[in-house]
């Protein structure tokens, strides 16, 4: 399967004005300004094939938006290149546009005064989409983000919810190949974040989309990707399926206990670490390839109500693998990536 | 994409731009009436001081009907050239705004030009509608029967409406480097008060403040437009130097514009929004 999106090396490095507190500080940065590079991605590396939907993970300004921004053709590199869509981001034009879609959840494209079905043959024509296949893609969308009646109704008298399913409806009515989505589901409640990951699901399975979201929710991660890449600090630190992290970043299993009889937790200790203790219930963390013997002896040594294993949960997992990312930078502090200069004259 | 479908694409995104720009306004129409207010209130105040000024006799070949046809002029050319661009873009840089606009296979400027169009159309109508209706009541503000001469008025608008328009959305793209963008448009207009002949006919000006205007865009922009239709502009010469001066300017500032658009979107592309 070809390639949707290839990053190779991708770096942004931006200046920016360092300025010492006070009015001193103020005076001094006009007349002599200076300047840090921070480097917002640092020689990031993957490819996507066509078709895969993978989720881009990292804690805030760890590097995430700045990269889907030189994907979609917003920022240009500093280094290295991407390819989307057998474009180059920078110079692919409307060809490339027209083949790539870009939802920010925190920013609204549609017309924010009018019903969304005007933000519809907005882009139907913004878009170059023939009337015929608006008509069926748009029924489509309707069907699938069970918008109904929503498309009538002034943008600005939406839910969160009720709107982001018509932005995301908007942006797919050229139906493009690839999709970024920055944070789809942001702020949204629970069911409403559940249909916009159910109807992406769905639309890539039915269009063969390939997807590269960003999200704080593991549950939209969980529901779509199998592949997560995980950015920090600019870096990529993970590229791999979401079941390898957890593998490798915690090599435990978590054993749920329901007791039906009192037992002190020293003589849980004895399978494992004890996580959570409070009578009947426990929860014990004990080796990935000793969980089943753990189990079994467990089973027949106590009495024991009920007892299931299961991995250590994802945010957890995610927690972690960003905790090892600032660990690795505290560790570099010798050599430092932040260089501060004067400006050129 | 062949040429023909490029340009039934435009047509076709031109007419959808129009539709939404004009609905939006539609929900805005209190607004509306009151900008439009708004902008109708300058000429009066200065055609009220200058009625008061001629109350003994002509000032400068200006009567008192004379200024009446001037202001009424500067009311309809001012609505149908007023440019507000320069915050919009400065709004949609600063804001992120511009961003969802930079992947969508259309260049921003043309949802600007459709908004310029559908704002200006209709408001610019109302102000002519006025202007024909008190000419019945009113014969001093009847300007002369000559649909030659409205037709080279109608032009003469139009390359007005132009050149404010890439003035206003070339300096609003300076938002790409600065946050005071605006503060550029806030001089302008101020200097435009005198040099453009928006208080006064230009011929009332000390003559060498007329000099120095001759050299800027802000006479081509409303004075020379006004001038026509109120039957000003009479000699070919006239007519020549206005025409020439507007399309330089424009020259200038689209050009303006398309430098300040590509360079200003790398600079994007390097630092971001």
């Amino acid at each position: 399967m070809p390639n949707a999106i290839v990053a190779t090396n991708l770096t942004k490095t931006y200046d920016v004005k360092v300025r010492d507190p006070g009015i001193k500080g103020a005076l001094a940065a006009l007349v002599r300004p200076r300047y840090r590079q921070v480097r917002a991605v640092d020689s990031v590396s993957f490819a996507i094939e066509r078709g895969d939907a993978v989720a881009f993970l990292g804690p805030n300004g760890a590097g995430k938006t700045t990269t889907l921004k030189m994907l979609t053709g917003l920022l240009f590199p500093s280094a290295g290149r991407a390819e989307v869509a057998e474009h180059d981001p920078w110079t692919g034009g409307n060809p490339f546009r027209r083949r790539i879609a870009f939802v920010l959840g925190n920013k609204q494209q549609l017309l924010w005064d009018l019903p969304a079905e005007e933000s519809f043959r907005l882009n139907r024509a913004i878009y170059g989409v023939s009337l015929a296949d608006y008509t069926t893609r748009r029924a489509e969308l309707v069907e699938l983000l069970v918008l109904g009646e929503l498309i009538d109704k002034p943008v600005r008298q939406l839910s969160l919810g009720e709107r982001m399913k018509c932005e995301l409806a908007a942006a797919l009515l050229h139906q493009p190949e690839v999709l970024f989505l920055d944070e789809p589901t942001l702020g949204l409640d629970l069911d409403a974040q559940q249909t916009i990951r159910t109807f992406l699901g769905e639309y890539r399975r039915r269009h063969g989309a390939t997807i590269l979201l960003t999200s704080h929710y593991m549950a939209d991660v969980t529901a779509l990707a199998s592949r997560v890449l995980i950015i920090n600090r600019g870096r990529l630190l993970h590229d791999g399926e979401l079941s390898e992290l957890v593998t490798r970043i915690a090599p435990i299993k978590r054993i749920e206990l329901v007791l039906s009889e009192p037992v002190p937790r020293a003589r849980l200790e004895e399978y494992g670490t004890v996580a959570h203790y409070a009578p009947p219930r426990a929860t014990l963390e004990v080796p990935r390839e000793t969980a089943t013997a753990a189990s079994t002896r467990l089973l027949t040594d106590l009495a024991v109500a009920d007892l299931s294993i299961q991995d250590p949960p994802i945010e957890e997992v995610i927690r972690i693998a960003f905790g090892e990312t600032e660990q690795d930078a505290g560790a570099e502090a010798e050599a430092p990536r932040a260089d501060v200069r004067r400006a050129p004259p | 994409m062949a040429a023909r479908s490029r340009v039934a694409t435009l047509r076709d995104q031109y007419a959808e731009l129009l539709r939404s720009a004009f609905l939006v306004d539609l929900q805005y129409r209190a607004s509306i009436a009151i900008w439009l207010v708004w902008g109708i209130t300058e000429p009066i105040i200065s055609f009220a001081i200058w009625w008061s000024i001629a109350a003994g006799g002509a000032v400068d070949g200006y009567t008192r009907d004379g200024f009446a046809r001037y202001f009424f002029g500067v009311a309809l050319v001012n609505q149908a050239t007023l440019s507000w661009d320069a915050w919009n873009i400065d709004r949609w840089i600063r804001e992120g705004e511009m961003n969802h606009r930079l992947t969508r296979p259309i260049a921003p400027i043309h949802e600007a030009i459709a908004d310029n169009i559908a704002y200006k159309g209709p408001t610019a109508a109302i102000i002519l509608a006025v202007w024909v209706v008190a000419s019945i009541f009113w014969p001093a503000v009847r300007i002369p029967f000559e649909p030659g001469r409205w037709a080279l008025g109608i032009v003469a608008i139009g390359l007005a409406a132009a050149i404010r328009f890439f003035n206003g959305y070339a300096t609003g793209l300076l938002a790409f480097w600065t946050t005071r963008a605006t503060a550029l448009v806030e001089l302008q207009f101020g200097i435009s008060l005198f040099l453009s002949g928006r208080i006064a006919p230009l011929s009332l000006l000390p003559p060498r403040v007329v000099h120095v205007a001759q050299y800027l865009w802000f006479p081509y922009v409303l004075s020379f437009p006004v001038e026509i239709l109120t039957g000003a502009v009479t000699t070919w010469q006239q007519y020549a130097r206005g025409y020439a001066g507007q399309l330089v300017w424009l020259a200038i500032w689209l050009l303006l514009y398309l430098l300040v658009w590509t360079r200003g979107r790398r600079h994007y592309g390097a630092v971001g929004g």
